[in-house]
């Protein structure tokens, strides 16, 4: 029970952008793709998403080649957050987030729903902003919008699971501190109920505060993948960044309560 | 493992996405489509009372000008504004663009320049094979397909960078096909090529059941083929990754769209000319009065384009009598500041 990429290779525009990557996302945990800009990680979200289909090598969500799923049922295994594009008509903020209702054929389904979008709009702090157009909302807020979209997207019915995933591209970009952290502890919420999580990320001291596992790319090749406290090597990152890294392991941490 | 067994995906659910407001509305824009119908079916140069009709008191010339030259005529304005007011609502969604519309993007004008070629070089076909009332309304589909697909693939896949180009091509697409249909009315001896005016102002009269029941037919399949698709529209709006990942089938969506759209248009221009604007103007009302759902949006601006084309024609028929004004130039009338207005309002966003 995994979303696993075996050798991945992707070419795109006769450059190499992905190299044999082979990695797992598992059920339960949190793994966090970070490397220099133009590594390929984005790219690698998505070949996993599907979103990208002339790759070499083989995707398969639990254990089902991803070519054997389709359109409609991949959405239900998986669902994604990337960067957004400007919406050109005048939806609410409502209308965004129940673009995440995959399915609303029964009443029951539809009232079920309904309580689960009130207990995700809570915990992404949108209730004041539930009544407002889309459009109006500043970057972050669209973002913690489009967050609340795809967790929607993950709802089952209470007397089913599958098991399901949910991938991240940057998604604490614009967010302040405060959200930050409500999203982070989200996230974390979801990998304790069993989803499966990968993140891209920046910031290495989010990556490696918030992470099981944690996958280094560079120039399109896996340079190391692992669990976190194994990666925490500074000669490691200096490679991959190639600049001067220091890692202290035992920081002077700030809190947020 | 068990793949998600129980669930039916469904896109086509209506009500769910609709609220009572919205289904008022649709409603309303019903009845006065009907209204207005009845409107323009009693006035006009020859007076006309239904209720007499119905009670069987009228006079065989007056049955013959109600069924043959009115019923049809009014049929066809509402079927031509259903068709122009769907199909820019869809295409705005499609292309993410509130500024496109099926005449000034070219789509119109292609459809004209397929039927006038094929009344030219296809003039003695109609009558030699049974389906030959289809061959007009099938050459303006082809010429409006291709407008549309040339569309997509100078506009890289309809992307929202491509606003100001998309319009650009639809200004020389326009230009490409008056001069085709110019020299098509110009060199041609055919009587049964119309004027020049009737394909670039566009006219509801003249036409007969025999022409107009292919148009039915194709103009409410293509609209009850479209309104299924309305969700699906809507996750487009957040891109097509975006659409993709929440299992939307994009390439199907565009193909279903860009063919009913060609379709609904290329057929209602085959018979009534190019109208100019009611693509533009009657999505953005209807998304005024009510929401920007398509669920709501896409029937809503059906219901709303009859409505309007209905009465317009009615007041192009008796405004100027015994005269009549080209359909054409009153839609552009109000349609051309609207469109100011609009790319006004876009450019402080």
């Amino acid at each position: 029970m995994t979303i696993s990429a075996k050798s991945i290779s992707l070419e795109l525009g006769g450059k190499k952008i992905l190299n044999n990557i082979s990695m797992e996302v598992l059920p339960g945990e949190i793994l966090s793709i970070i490397g220099p800009n133009g590594a390929g990680k984005t790219s690698l979200l998505n070949v996993l998403s599907g979103n990208i289909k002339s790759h070499e090598g083989n995707v398969s969500y639990n254990n089902i080649s991803l070519k054997d799923i389709s359109i409609q049922e991949r959405a239900y295994i998986r669902s994604v957050m990337s960067q957004f594009q400007s919406i050109a008509f005048d939806y609410s903020v409502v209308d965004i987030l129940q673009m995440g209702w995959l399915d609303h054929s029964h009443k029951e389904i539809k009232e079920d729903l309904s309580a689960f979008q009130n207990q995700v709009i809570k915990e992404c702090d949108l209730e004041g902003l539930i009544s407002q157009r889309f459009n109006t909302l500043s970057g972050g807020e669209q973002r913690r919008v489009h967050f609340a979209r795809t967790l929607l997207q993950l709802w089952q019915p209470a007397n089913s699971y599958d098991q399901n995933y949910l991938l991240l591209d940057e998604p604490f970009s614009n967010l302040d501190l405060v959200h930050k952290v409500k999203m982070m502890e989200s996230i974390k919420a979801k990998a304790s109920s069993g989803t499966g999580i990968l993140m891209i990320l920046h910031d290495l001291n989010l990556a490696y505060a918030f992470s099981d596992k944690i996958l280094l790319l560079k120039k399109g090749r896996v340079m190391e993948q692992g669990e976190t406290k194994k990666m925490l090597s500074a000669r490691l990152l200096a490679r991959a960044y190639e600049t001067f890294i220091t890692v202290d392991e035992n920081p002077i941490n700030i809190r947020y309560y | 493992m068990e793949l998600i067994k129980n669930i039916t995906f469904q896109t086509s659910q209506f009500f769910t996405f609709v609220s009572k407001n919205q289904i008022f509305l649709m409603l309303l824009l019903l009845l006065s489509m009907i209204f207005f119908s009845l409107l323009a079916i009693t006035f006009g140069s020859y007076g006309l009372s239904i209720i007499d009709f119905i009670f069987g008191r009228t006079s065989n010339i007056q049955n013959t000008v109600l069924t043959e030259i009115r019923l049809p005529r009014v049929i066809l304005s509402g079927l031509a504004g259903a068709s122009l007011g769907i199909s820019g609502a869809a295409l705005q969604g499609l292309f993410r663009n509130p500024l496109a519309d099926p005449g000034l993007i070219g789509v119109s004008a292609g459809a004209a320049l397929g039927a006038t070629l094929m009344i030219v070089i296809g003039g003695d076909l109609f009558s030699q094979y049974s389906l030959g009332v289809f061959f007009i309304p099938l050459a303006a589909i082809a010429g409006s397909s291709l407008v549309i697909l040339m569309l997509y693939f100078m506009t890289k896949g309809f992307g929202y960078e491509g606003v100001t180009y998309m319009l650009l091509v639809g200004i020389a697409i326009n230009a490409i096909a008056g001069v085709g249909i110019g020299i098509l009315t110009y060199i041609s001896s055919d009587a049964e090529l119309r004027s020049l005016t009737f394909w670039t102002m566009g006219s509801f009269g003249g036409v007969t059941w025999p022409l107009l029941l292919p148009v039915i037919l194709i103009i409410v399949l293509a609209i009850f083929i479209m309104i299924p698709y309305s969700r699906q529209l809507d996750l487009l709006q957040l891109g097509e990754p975006e659409a993709y990942r929440l299992g939307v089938d994009v390439q199907k969506l565009k193909y279903t769209i860009i063919l009913t759209c060609a379709a609904s248009v290329g057929a209602s221009v085959a018979l009534s000319g190019m109208i100019g604007f009611v693509g533009l103007i009657v999505p953005h009302l209807t998304r005024l009065l009510g929401g920007v759902n398509h669920n709501y949006v896409l029937p809503g601006s059906a219901l709303m384009g009859a409505a309007l084309m209905i009465i317009a024609d009615l007041i192009a028929r008796i405004i100027i009598q015994p005269a009549e004004l080209p359909i054409g130039l009153i839609t552009s009338a109000i349609g051309s500041p609207f469109f100011l207005w609009l790319i006004f309002k876009i450019k402080k966003l």
